[in-house]
């Protein structure tokens, strides 16, 4: 009779679902709902815990005050396996609340708190731009555009990797050019900060004097800025009594290519969030996770150029998040496939090209840190015409 | 006995409102699929039953605690002074630019909170002359001043204080200009002793001084008070004075209290809204200096607590708010009643008179 009890106990046990670990995601007062960076942490977490057994609990924060609270309140409760804070903006307060719990596994992302519990992602941005820089730089001299263009936002030094990166790839691509056609192109980069990561109105009056001055695309590097971005081409497409670019524009963080019907957006530099948070999870799951930097890049996949089957991923993600519906998407994969078709197949392989000679280590992006660092890229590549 | 009635009635009433808000909370997270019991459970435990909840929520009393005095002692006067959330922006710019300075510890704080009063005076004094010598109404004027240093302060932080190495927000206030944290590893900091002493002060001079009385009297009826030799100008500035002294104030003790950054971040994420919810604070605390403490304490516990309703109860972040200004709303209702009766009465005997 014990011995049968014994069973039923452990049979029930046993039939019980496992919860292998429990992971705190929290979010900086941008929250959900940006088709970006961080709808892009919360997808990366999603996926991890569908893996691996495990169990998210989300928080937003409602003001900038309650990055630390919140912190704080997820390391106390103790039942978290791995708290990971999404944005740079949750440094300071991570730093803090990291040394007041030294045994609570920590991960940040976009930003390095030197503490021996926290794992910093960050990510080789250049390395993407420089792709997407590339890219735009070639369409520009083939299509006898006079300029390219980017718009930021704050200017802080994760920004620098960006503008860096986009420099170095342009110029890249106008000698590519100048080689396989045999002429120069005279190309110069419009760019500007707007000072701001959430103002769409500025994105949108920014990137209209960019395309009126013939910018032949215009890098988004201001998150949801972007959505002004995209009105602005779409705007002077609708001008010219056209519906694909040029001009474009380029997306970033998520893929973005999606967005305006698929015909708009020639290409995204994606930059990964969910991959590191995935990453972050994963360690904790396997037992190799420990403190430190994680740098993620071409390399392992942490930067990228979107390809085809980043749009079909996207395109689920933006139907999830019911930006788009079910019906639009053979319309988007089909206007996306014409868009890409429409562009010389040199230029692609070039792209890859210059993807090839990062992965191997044949060509370094030079990766600004500072101002004084970002003034010696602009020095070398001013790109004026 | 009567007395006794006229002390508890209210304290009835927003007892009865609050439940009622609670219920009508309760309702809409059923509808929407999630359990009531567990969220409260949440709300609660976390925000006023534990020590480090309780600092959390006096630590967020602590700005609408000042900018709720600021609606009050206008309210009292019979002015509706929208004016707290520019008020404060300018305290908060104050504070900071001080910190440019260099003083000794103590001192340091003490001039950076005389400065923002001031600056919060300064903010007020255009509206407060528009009101006193043109009959500019009040809401109308305020709610533009808002906007002016809503964006003056977001050019301020871009360009003129922005910290050089780390764009998205302030120079960090310098550590002579601190408010010293009351417990270590919470963010209750000195200021709610700054609030809480300025909710006292106004208390004494709207009860027990001349000028505050003529204060009174204006609101309560601005004929009368006229005829008894009260002077409506006197009273719009004074009253405007004391709100700019009390919103300056609550932007400084948030940036110069408020850990890790002691800074303003850009686009104001961490001071917008604190004008508003201190109107809302105002009407829990049935716009008196003394209610309004426990009125910003329960707001601030709702806020602490809100934060564990999405880690332990697993309801999200818009639920949250959503229950959070229904329970504000049905606290507000017993004081927005009686000043819509006001309202009313004063259009009547205008209408009368005409």
């Amino acid at each position: 009779m014990k011995r049968l009890g014994l069973v039923v106990v452990l049979v029930a046990f046993l039939a019980l679902p496992v919860l292998a670990g429990r992971v705190a995601l929290i979010l900086d007062v941008g929250g959900r709902g940006d088709l970006s960076f961080n709808d892009m942490g919360f997808k990366g977490t999603e996926e991890a815990c569908a893996a691996f057994g495990w169990e998210m609990v989300e928080i937003q924060s409602a003001t900038s005050a309650d990055y630390l609270p919140n912190i704080r309140n997820a390391a106390r409760s103790g039942k978290f396996d791995l708290i990971i804070c999404v944005g740079f903006l949750l440094a300071d307060a991570l730093n803090e609340v990291a040394a007041e719990f030294p045994n609570q596994r920590f991960a940040i992302i976009d930003a390095v708190v030197n503490q021996p519990n926290v794992l910093s992602i960050v990510f080789e941005e250049q390395e993407g731009s420089a792709l997407v820089g590339a890219l735009a730089g070639m369409l520009a001299a083939e299509y006898g555009y006079p300029y390219v263009g980017v718009v930021l936002g704050i200017e802080i030094p994760v920004l620098y990797h960006f503008e860096g990166g986009y420099r170095f790839g342009i110029d890249w691509g106008l000698k590519k050019y100048a080689e396989v056609t045999g002429k120069t192109a005279n190309v110069g980069l419009l760019w500007v900060y707007t000072g701001t990561f959430s103002d769409i109105a500025k994105g949108k009056a920014a990137a209209e004097a960019q395309l009126e001055q013939g910018a032949v695309a215009v890098y988004n590097v201001a998150g949801p800025l972007g959505i002004g971005i995209l009105e602005a081409v779409a705007a002077k497409l609708a001008k010219e009594n056209r519906e694909a670019g040029p001009p474009f524009m380029i997306g970033v963080d998520a893929n973005q290519d999606w967005m305006g019907d698929g015909n708009k957006v020639v290409a995204s530099m994606m930059k990964r969030v969910d991959v590191g948070c995935y990453t972050a999870i994963k360690m904790v799951h396997e037992g190799t996770f420990k403190g430190g930097v994680l740098s993620l890049g071409l390399k392992n996949k942490g930067v990228a150029i979107s390809r085809y089957q980043d749009l079909l991923d996207f395109i689920d993600f933006g139907i999830k998040a019911g930006a788009i519906t079910e019906a639009d998407r053979e319309r988007i994969i089909e206007n996306w496939k014409k868009m890409r078709a429409s562009i010389p197949e040199w230029i692609w392989k070039a792209v890859d090209e210059l993807e090839a000679k990062i992965l191997s280590g044949e060509i370094v992006v030079p990766k600004p840190e500072t101002r004084e660092e970002m003034l010696a890229v602009r020095a070398k590549y001013p790109l004026t015409r | 006995m009567s007395w006794v009635w006229r002390g508890f009635r209210p304290v009835l009433e927003s007892v009865l409102a609050g439940l009622i808000g609670l219920g009508v909370g309760a309702l809409i997270m059923r509808a929407w699929g999630y359990h009531p019991w567990p969220a409260y459970v949440a709300l609660f435990k976390e925000s006023f039953g534990s020590g480090y909840g309780l600092a959390s929520a006096l630590a967020n009393a602590t700005p609408l605690i000042l900018t709720a005095l600021t609606f009050a002692v206008g309210a009292r006067a019979g002015l509706f002074v929208i004016g707290a959330e520019g008020m404060m922006y300018m305290g908060a710019m104050a504070a900071v630019a001080l910190s440019l300075l260099r003083f000794p510890s103590g001192f340091h704080a003490f001039l950076a909170l005389f400065c923002a009063a001031a600056a919060g005076i300064l903010w007020g004094l255009i509206p407060a002359m528009l009101r006193a010598y043109r009959g500019v109404h009040e809401v109308i004027s305020t709610i533009m001043f808002n906007w002016l240093s809503h964006f003056l302060s977001f050019y301020l932080v871009a360009n003129i204080l922005v910290d050089p190495i780390r764009a998205e927000k302030t120079l960090s206030i310098a550590k002579t200009s601190r408010l010293p944290l009351l417990l270590r590893g919470t963010d209750l900091s000195l200021g709610i002793v700054v609030a809480a002493g300025l909710a006292l002060v106004f208390y004494v001079f709207l009860w027990h001084t001349v000028a505050g009385y003529e204060v009174r009297a204006a609101g309560a009826n601005p004929h009368a008070a006229r005829y008894g030799g009260v002077s409506p100008q006197k009273t719009v500035l004074l009253v405007f004075a004391l709100g700019g002294i009390a919103a300056g104030l609550a932007g400084a003790v948030e940036v110069m209290g408020r850990p890790p950054t002691y800074a303003v971040y850009s686009g104001l994420t961490n001071l917008s809204g604190f004008g508003f919810d201190g109107i809302g604070v105002a009407m829990i605390g049935r716009i008196h200096p003394l209610g309004i403490i426990p009125a910003a304490i329960f707001y601030g516990g709702l806020q602490a607590g809100a934060r564990l309703m999405q880690m332990e109860a697993g309801v999200p972040f818009e639920m949250v708010r959503a229950v959070q200004g229904v329970i504000v709303l049905a606290l507000a209702l017993p004081e927005l009643t009686r000043i819509f009766r006001v309202l009313l009465r004063g259009w009547r005997l205008r209408g009368e008179r005409a």
